[in-house]
């Protein structure tokens, strides 16, 4: 290797010379060295921007949980700028900006976050709620599926579970039923029988989607660990009445506190529960003359409310032929009319369910000419769709 | 082609026979080493040169590792952690900042000054390849200094011409020919730039375009090679993300693309205001008297402060504020403001010799335009497919395909600096109509404006896109020769030329191999009638070179001097004849096209 000189050009003193092994040592050296100052560099350097960015975050958190959202979105903004890729970051300044009610803002951020892991269950939950406020059902949809089917970090099963029943409640809200109906099924299905507040929260969706029969099954798995429990009772009961079977939800109501009983989404239910009872002829261990009896006033009632409901209607009963539905229920009354009384019906037990299906014939057409009735009326009307539905 | 020359070095020595064997480690070392560099250099000069760009790229790639956490940390000393500082720092951090800077490049760094992309481009052209390492030093120093304190500049040029100060540095210490030295320059530069943007492509094609300004196939493999090595390092160091993260989006209809028309026009627009201002203001800047040098920085930091005490996006290169925009994070009349009043930020800071790049700025502008023409196009056409994040996206290659004038860059720097190829069609719609536009009203492209206000008059791609290659089809006359085979006798080729005084007489040898016959040849062996003579026994010249149509006519000129007049052949058949171009008619030809 050549050793470098200097060399005197003219009195001034020229560049050194070296040989290009020299240099290109030179350059491998400085290389090595500058990639070590690179590395301590960049090391701090990251270390810097990492506390950084998580002071931030956390100033971001802070102020987000005291309500302070517009903090917490120049914070959280702040922790981006030394973090841009971070998907935390990301996701929580996009729910931020969602509480804020600049969900379009925050949708951004959670698409961005949706590209790189389509499957996860946060961000589809997080872009579910925001289409869900926006009422874009297809979207909402779409995401809360992706949700319920993506990964959750810890206990899938439960967020799972959250996410199913916040997409039900949002399809019952917006009067989605029978889009609601196999979101609350495969809710019911994944329930655990031993959880009793998520059999509760089940029971209350089954109830609001008129899905009975399971609501019942749900209320009744509720009982059976605490026979007390108000709710269950309460949902039971309604269950019960919807389902036709009075008898059963007078037992719940009648467990139920009176200050339950007589809340006012309640105490109307109770009160036709309690009609339909006293006015049902068919209840087990009845004697012959109270069947009769209940007969003949269930008969009674109908054809009173006929009367009213042909005046209403300005239809002459009398009329011949019968024409109209309230005629020829009355014309049918009309035939029965003599034997109508209770110690007739009490001689022929047998006729019970033919007066019963007079009286509820009439109640029927009644109703379709003159809309749902009240009171006595309506419980014989409830107790006519009960006996026909049981019948089908 | 001649094989190049092997790099010979004059300082190897061969090891003697037998020297290794009683070798101590060092000398061990010493022999693994003179192999090692024996090998280097007696590799042929092109693979050397390939050898010379990784090394250039890696550190080049170093070196932008540093200068952006230097701009970082000093960003954060100087306005603090927050995107929005507090009072008496976002006034006085570019003020004060200010001042250093002037004092740095008016006493230390004199090179330092502008972006970095001209001095890249003159260095080449003017000075051989030579930038002195110094200029890298102040550069580094300068930019941090002043894109850290918030002057509206970025970091990309001045990474550029790092890259390319040390290439040359690294070319001149190895002794390199002049012209490799030349050469290796925007080697460095590419490496700089694909470093600092975190985008091998677009900066690749940045410097063939801008530059060096040709495809030189010589020098392309060394710049993709700097470009990839540095964009690998820095990745190393910072991570691979690319710089901005938007949601892939479909263009659903081709009536979709209308949207980014709009879009083209007013990024053109925006860019030809931003030029007009420059192009108009710079000459008066620099006739303000010298000692007002020592305070431009710090009466534009002061000035670019009182803006980011209500705006502190403006401040600095802005990709946070960038990102931001892409998230529609901003309303359409927040964004119109902060595309304003970076262009006048931006046009502040680069009129007042603050050292800084305009790569980060024009982005920045662009995505706001794009940002705020997305938000109200979305308003009135709710169903238009893309959000306001790919607008934002979209502008950004606009607005810098009209202000920098470089539209293949423009189109595959979006690409690159989002991974996002969806956005592709749209731009580069919208980047031709705003580079047209541009085109139309400001005829000189920015760098090449700026140079030549500094008395430099450096080659313009542009310009040379613009030239009219002629080829030999433009001078070629069709009717004008005869052709004659060997068996034609003299008398019939006599006969054939009568009356048609400027007729060339050609013999057809065989395809491929073409002679010229004088007229005077033909009546000589005419008036000898002893005997019937055959156009062979003329003394033809030739064999001729031969032309093709689309041949350039610069080639064809480098034969006809010797020949009065060249056969024009078909490709597909060596003995047809299409027609003949004389010397005349080449210069003919040439005289046709306007002289720029």
């Amino acid at each position: 290797m050549s050793s470098p000189a200097n060399t005197i050009v003219g009195g001034k003193k020229s560049p050194r010379i070296y040989s290009r092994e020299a240099v290109l040592l030179g350059c491998m050296l400085l290389l090595v060295l500058f990639v070590l100052f690179t590395a301590a560099v960049s090391r701090m350097y990251h270390k810097t921007i990492h506390v950084l960015a998580d002071n931030w975050f956390d100033q971001g958190e802070a102020s987000f949980r005291a309500g302070d959202v517009k903090s917490a979105l120049t914070d959280y903004r702040n922790a981006m700028v030394y973090s841009p890729g971070n998907a935390k970051f990301q996701f929580h300044l996009a729910q931020a900006l969602a509480a804020a009610g600049r969900g379009d803002e925050g949708r951004s951020y959670l698409l961005n976050l949706l590209s790189e892991s389509p499957g996860s269950g946060e961000v589809n939950l997080a872009l579910a709620r925001i289409a869900a406020h926006k009422v874009l059902t297809a979207d909402a949809l779409r995401y809360y599926h992706g949700a319920i089917y993506g990964e959750w970090d810890s206990d899938p099963i439960a967020m799972r579970w959250q996410v199913r029943r916040e997409l039900a409640e949002y399809l019952l809200d917006h009067g989605l039923q029978q889009q609601a109906v196999p979101e609350i099924i495969a809710l019911a299905d994944s329930t655990p029988a031993n959880d009793p507040e998520q059999l509760r929260v089940v029971g209350n969706l089954l109830l609001k989607a008129k899905l009975w029969t399971r609501a019942l099954d749900v209320f009744r798995t509720l009982l059976s660990a605490n026979a007390g429990d108000e709710d269950a009772l309460l949902g039971a009961a309604t269950s019960a009445f919807n389902l036709g079977r009075y008898s059963a939800a007078l037992d719940y109501f009648d467990k139920l506190p009176e200050t339950d009983r007589n809340s006012p989404g309640v105490a109307g239910m109770y009160k036709t529960t309690q009609q339909i009872n006293e006015m049902n002829p068919f209840l087990p261990d009845l004697s012959r003359e109270a069947k009769a009896r209940k007969a003949a006033t269930a008969l009674s009632v109908a054809t009173s409310r006929l009367q009213q409901c042909a005046t209403q209607a300005r239809q002459s009963l009398t009329a011949t032929p019968s024409q109209t539905q309230l005629q020829k229920a009355f014309a049918g009354s009309k035939e029965l009319a003599a034997d109508g009384r209770w110690q007739n019906i009490a001689k022929h037990p047998d006729t019970v369910d033919e007066v019963m299906g007079h009286a509820f014939e009439m109640e029927n057409a009644s109703a379709a000419s003159c809309g749902e009735p009240e009171g006595a009326d309506r419980a014989l009307w409830l107790l006519g769709r009960s006996r026909g539905a049981a019948a089908q | 082609m001649t094989e190049p020359t092997a790099v010979t070095s004059p300082g190897v020595v061969p090891p003697a026979a037998g020297e290794s064997a009683n070798s101590t480690s060092q000398s061990g070392f010493r022999a693994m080493w003179e192999v090692w560099t024996n090998r280097v250099f007696t590799m042929r000069e092109d693979r050397f040169f390939l050898f010379l760009a990784v090394l250039i790229g890696i550190l080049s790639g170093l070196a932008v590792v540093c200068f952006r956490i230097a701009i970082e940390w000093t960003q954060i000393e100087l306005l603090g952690s927050s995107l929005s500082p507090t009072f008496p720092r976002v006034v006085l951090a570019p003020t004060l900042a200010g001042i250093a800077v002037a004092l740095l490049v008016i006493y230390a760094f004199p090179r330092a000054r502008g972006s970095g992309v001209n001095q890249t481009k003159s260095a080449v052209y003017v000075s051989n390849g030579y930038i002195p390492f110094n200029t890298v030093v102040g550069k580094f120093i300068t930019c941090a200094l002043a894109i850290g304190s918030g002057q509206s500049l970025g970091p990309e040029d001045p990474s550029l011409q790092m890259g390319a100060g040390i290439a040359s540095l690294i070319g001149r210490r190895l002794r390199l020919s002049q012209e490799k030295v030349r050469l290796i320059a925007p080697v460095g530069a590419a490496a700089g730039l694909a470093a600092a943007f975190n985008a091998p492509i677009s900066a690749v094609l940045f410097v063939l375009e801008e530059v060096i300004g040709t495809w030189s196939a010589g020098v392309l493999g060394a710049i993709v090679l700097a470009a990839i090595s540095s964009v690998v390092t820095m990745r190393a160091f910072l991570g691979p993300e690319s710089m901005f993260r938007v949601p892939p989006f479909r263009v659903a209809k081709p009536a979709d693309l209308l949207a980014y028309v709009a879009l083209g026009i007013v990024g053109g627009l925006a860019s030809l205001v931003f030029l007009k201002w420059l192009a108009y203001a710079r000459p008066r800047m620099q006739s303000l008297p010298r000692w007002t040098q020592r305070f431009q920085p710090a009466a534009a930091g002061l000035l670019i402060g009182i803006i980011g005490i209500r705006l502190p996006q403006v401040m600095g290169a802005g990709y946070p504020i960038i990102d931001q925009a892409m998230h529609g994070q901003f309303t359409w009349k927040l964004l119109l403001v902060l595309a304003a009043l970076k262009i006048l930020a931006t046009g502040i800071s680069f009129l007042s010799g603050t050292p800084g790049g305009m790569f980060a700025p024009s982005l920045f502008i662009g995505a706001m335009l794009g940002g705020a023409v997305g938000a109200i196009e979305q308003h009135f056409f709710p169903a238009l497919p893309g959000t306001v994040g790919t607008f934002a996206l979209v502008g950004m290659g606009t607005f810098f395909a009209g202000f920098l004038r470089v539209p293949i860059t423009s189109v595959f720097m979006v690409i690159e600096v989002s991974g996002n190829y969806t956005a592709i069609l749209p731009v580069m719609i919208s980047s031709l109509i705003a580079y047209g536009i541009s085109r139309s009203y400001v005829k000189v492209p920015l760098f090449d404006l700026l140079a030549r206000q500094d008395g430099l008059v450096l080659p313009s791609v542009e310009e040379q896109r613009e030239q009219m290659i002629l080829t030999v089809e433009d001078a070629m006359r069709l009717d004008a020769a005869l052709v004659l085979d060997r068996a034609d006798t003299v008398v019939d080729a006599i006969k054939k030329l009568e009356g048609k005084e400027g007729l060339l007489t050609f013999l057809r040898v065989r395809p491929g191999e073409w002679n010229f016959i004088e007229r005077s040849e033909l009546q000589r062996l005419a008036a000898d009638t002893s005997r019937s003579h055959t156009v062979e026994e003329t003394n033809s010249k030739g064999p001729l070179p031969f032309v093709f149509r689309d041949m350039s006519l610069e080639e064809a000129l480098h034969w006809a001097g010797d020949w009065p007049a060249l056969p024009v052949l078909s490709r597909a058949d060596l003995s047809k004849l299409e027609g003949v171009v004389t010397l005349d008619d080449i210069l003919k030809a040439f005289r046709k096209v306007p002289v720029r």
